[in-house]
Parts: C-alpha cells; structure tokens; sequence
C-alpha cells in the first residue's frame, strides 16, 4: 500500500520533470547554439591563428601577447575604458538627479511629460539618433557651432579634434541613457519607507544629509545593479562612435567593439579579434563579480 | 510659512528646470522632423528649425522613389523585430512556467546557466556566429539575424520573476485535480501572464529594432539590410545633397517604436522599472 503511493508520487515527479524539460529544451537548445558554443569557439579561436585555406594553428597566447602589448590596440583599450568610466558616471549620476528631481510633489500631467521627454531618447537607437547629433556637432553646418557663434563665442570642433570628440561622444551617450537609470532609480526610491525620511526630517537633517544617510543606503542594491549595467552596456560601444566619427580623429575614439569587427571582418585577423572580444568579456565577468562582491559585503555591514 | 514659501519656490524652480532640460532632450526629435519636411534648396539653410515648416511629403515620396530599397529594408526590419517578439515570448515564457512552477533535477543550475547569458556581450559571440552561418548559408539573410534572438536569458528571468510574484494554489488545485502540464500551462497560467508578456514584447520589439552591431557584422547587400543600418548607407548616399531626405527616412524608421512608446508607455516603464529593481 504505502509502496503502491511512493511509487505514484515517485511516477508523478518523473512525469513532471520530463514535461519541465520539455518546456526547457526550446530556449536552452537555441542558447547553447547561439551563446554558449560561440564563446566556447571564440575562446579557442583567440588562442590560434586562424586560416580557411591552409587551416588553423595553435598559437598560444600570441594574440593576447600582441594586444597588450600594442601600442594601437592598447590605446584602443584605454578609450574603452575611458568611455566607460565617464559614460556610466554620466549617466549614473544625471539619471540620479533626474530621478530626485520627479520624485517630489507635482501635477501629474507635468509628470507624465517629463518622464517621456527624458525616456525617449532611450527606447530609440543609437544609430538613428547619431545621425542627428552628427548634424548637431557639425563644424561649419554644425547647430550647435551656429548659435555658439551668434552668441559671440567660437566654434568648437565638436568631432574633428581629438581633444573633444570623445567628450561629445560620451555627452550625447549621457543624453541618450540617463533616462533609462531616470526611470530605475524613481522605483527603488518610491521604496524608500516614508517614517524613516520623515523621523529625519523632525530631527531637522537637510535634503541632502537626508540623501546620503538615509535614501542613497538604502536603494544602493539598484545604484550597484545600475553602475554594473551601465558598466558593460558602455564596453560594448559601438554605434554610436561609428556614426560620429568612425573612430578617429586618428584612434582618438576607437573602441573596442569597433577594432574587433575591423580586426575579423575587414582584416580578416579571426584569432587576433577573437582575443580582443574575450578581453573584453573578461572586464565584463570581472566587473560583475565586483559587484556581487560588493553588494554582499555591503548587506552585511 | 516662511519656510512654506520658500518651499514652494524650490518646487517650481525644479519643475521650470526640468521642463527647460526635457525641452534640450528632445530638441534632436524636433529637429529631425522638421528637416524632414524642409525643401531640398532649403536643408542647409540656417538657422536650424525646430517645427516642420510645411507637410508636404515630398521627401518621404523621394526616399521611397530613390534607388536605395527603403521599402525592402523597412521590410526586414518588420519582419526580423516580429518573428523576434513572437519566438521570444513563446520560448521564454514556456521555459521560465518549467523553472518558476515544476520542480525537477537541475533546476537551479540549470537557470543559473542560462543566467550567465545577461554576460556575454555580441561580440563574443559574433565571429563563431558569422563564420556558421557563412558555412550554412544564412549570412546576409534578414532571418538569420532572427534566429539568434528567437530566445533571451532576459526573458526567461522577467517571466519567472513575474510568475513568482504570482499565487500559485490555482496551479497546484489543478495539479491534484490530475490536469496535465500543458493544460495548467495553457488554461492557467498564461492568462495571468499577461502584462509581463506585453512587457517584454514591447521591449523585445524594440530593441530588435535597434539592433546594430549584430547586424552590421551579418547583413551587408543593401537589399537584405534593416533600418539601423542602413541609415548610415543612405547618409553617405543621398546625405551629401540632401539632408532632408535622410531624415524623412529616419522619421519613418523611427515611427513605430514612438507610436509603440507613445500607446504603451507605462508598460515600457514598469517593465524597465522591474528588471533593474528585481535583480
């Protein structure tokens, strides 16, 4: 008797595991073959050198050797990290202040505004938005340039000087991105318990010792999923600067997803890329699991 | 009242202040379509204008007439952003039921496997990828491009967070009750679904649309191009003589995921809103 229900119930999880695999097996065969097995392959491929015609060898860490120690290809590196650092600043930072600034008493209709004047530049692409922001930072054509120059200053080489192509790269990226922490940031603050703030507030603490003791505590979790977002989203830039400016002035922009496509596409350098994608998924890896590391230390404290 | 005044002038200094920055952020949109309407003789004509200055839709007519086949590549936008969404939300949804609502061996390493995926950037993936499908033929086909993102691990976590946000005592009467797993899949709990599924179809939609760098890499004849890309061909083309034309053909580009924006967007946002607060 007691067998007979033991083996029912034992019946009914196979039967419940094999439907769970079932419904399993399509998204995990399409990731195995579309994410997994290719970082597998570009692992092994950036340790060799790799040849259609006359088949590939193994080359160790060559590729690896050469990229760090190059001098293009480490400029190229230290753009993308420069990019990242100012990028995820920008955008954490202004999407933070947008986000106290709507998180205050108004009309609702001024609010609903205002969240999509500052969410839409988000949801379009970068490709599309470049284009206008080419036009903007035009020199001779430039808007920008045309009231810079009716309001007496002088025009500004926006994109053609590798002093500031990179500034108005990592600008228009700001404007375009701010919202989308905007809109996280709103959430994590409306989750702020109200007595907290209001207990500081009868204690007489101003707005912004109340910011930085109490509600920037305790939303960190999201300031720390919203950097680690931000951080491997700005790694990855791409459009963006071949819209703006192809990578130059010289190498002045040239990021790293920019020298990978160049390196395997155009120059054929299917190892030396894939080295170069697998450093750049290993800053990602590292970055996250700071991350993770961080946040875990930071609960406990 | 002192502090009461000068409380209130506070919020309407940051109210004005806002306003005045959402106007800044969407002065680039403002601008894009009124050149779109601009005259060919008059696109570089400064100043720059911020509303169109008529509606005649010469421009848009000139994209459509011009030798680059917008039409073909509106095309393949539409048809790689839909079968994208619609692959999406069938393979995530039926996988994050299993992880969310059955239990079996593996369950938590396998979704955690699936996890890591929010990790590895396109680019590398991107070379196996394009030297495959060179292999088999799908290079320079708007569908391979699909293929790849037929599934998401971000989908299969958005799905289940939702789920385990949901009661689960009508799954579990119906399990007793002996209905099979399709059935509770089907009757129960995709109806309870529904706003994560508009969610993530929105943002599937969307940012499908937007794809660049995959598609870039994948998609070079111009007639088996999408839209993101193939603004950048057409600014080198007819960009030299005509800004306005460009930008009539980027207005269009950028339709359907502002009229998405504008018909949705409180989905949008708390789709967003829950992805960055859940993790």
């Amino acid at each position: 008797m007691q067998a007979a229900v033991i083996r029912q119930a034992s019946d009914l999880r196979r039967a419940q595991a094999q439907a769970a695999y079932l419904f399993i097996l399509p998204s995990f065969a399409l990731y195995v073959v579309f994410v997994l097995a290719p970082v597998v392959v570009t692992c092994i491929l950036s340790f060799s050198y790799y040849d259609p015609m006359l088949g590939s060898r193994w080359v160790g860490f060559d590729n690896y050797v050469r990229f760090f120690t190059d001098d293009r290809s480490l400029q190229i590196f230290w753009n993308t990290l420069r990019f990242t650092l100012f990028a995820v600043t920008g955008n954490v930072c202004v999407g933070m202040l947008f986000a106290l600034a709507l998180n205050r008493q108004m009309p609702a209709v001024l609010l609903y505004l205002f969240r999509l004047a500052y969410f839409l530049p988000v949801i379009i692409a970068a490709a599309f938005v470049s284009i206008v922001w080419g036009y903007f930072y035009g020199d001779d054509l430039g808007v920008i340039n045309y009231y810079l120059i009716r309001l007496g200053l002088s025009p500004v080489h926006w994109l053609t000087s590798s002093r500031y192509a990179m500034m108005s790269i990592i600008i228009m990226d700001v404007w375009k991105n701010a919202g989308f922490f905007m809109i996280i940031f709103i959430a994590a603050l409306q989750g702020v318990p109200k007595p907290l703030l209001e207990a500081a507030v009868m204690d007489g603490a101003s707005y912004w010792r109340r910011f930085f003791r109490i509600v920037l505590p305790w939303i960190s979790p999201v300031v720390f999923f919203a950097v680690v977002y931000a951080s491997i989203g700005a790694l990855q830039v791409f459009e963006s600067i071949v819209i703006l400016t192809r990578g130059g002035p010289g190498d002045a922009t040239r990021s790293m997803s920019i020298y990978i496509v160049e390196e395997a596409f155009d120059s054929f350098e299917i190892g030396y890329a894939a080295s170069v994608a697998v450093v750049m998924t290993i800053v990602i890896l590292a970055i996250t699991a700071l991350q993770f590391l961080a946040s875990r230390a930071w609960v406990r404290h | 009242m002192q502090t009461k005044t000068s409380q209130r002038w506070v919020d309407w200094t940051i109210i004005a202040i806002m306003g005045a920055l959402g106007v800044f952020m969407l002065m680039p949109f403002a601008w894009l379509f009124s050149m779109s309407f601009r005259t060919v003789r008059d696109a570089y004509r400064m100043p720059p204008s911020f509303l169109p200055p008529n509606l005649d839709l010469a421009n848009y007519r000139a994209v459509l007439d011009s030798s680059i086949p917008f039409l073909q590549i509106y095309a393949n936008s539409v048809e790689v952003a839909v079968i994208v969404t619609i692959g999406q939300l069938v393979t995530c949804t039926v996988a994050a039921f299993a992880f969310a609502r059955l239990d079996f061996p593996g369950r938590e390493s396998l979704f955690f496997v699936m996890l890591v995926g929010l990790m590895f950037p396109a680019q590398v993936t991107i070379i196996p990828i394009y030297l495959g499908f060179a292999k088999v033929g799908l290079l320079n086909r708007p569908i391979g491009l699909a293929l790849m993102y037929l599934t998401s691990s971000f989908g299969v976590f958005l799905v289940r967070q939702f789920m385990r946000s949901q009661p689960k005592a009508l799954e579990e009467a119906a399990l007793m009750d002996g209905a099979g797993y399709f059935k509770i899949f089907f009757r129960i709990s995709l109806p309870q679904l529904r706003p994560a599924l508009a969610g993530l179809g929105i943002i599937t939609f969307t940012q499908t649309w937007n794809y660049y760098f995959q598609a870039r890499v994948l998609l070079e004849p111009q007639d088996s191009m999408t839209l993101p890309i193939a603004m950048d061909v057409l600014r080198g083309y007819l960009g030299s003589g005509n800004l306005a034309l460009v930008m009539a053909a980027m207005s269009m580009s950028v339709l359907p995921v502002i009229l998405l924006f504008l018909l949705a967007q409180k989905m949008v946002i708390e789709g967003v809103a829950m992805s960055g607060i859940k993790n």
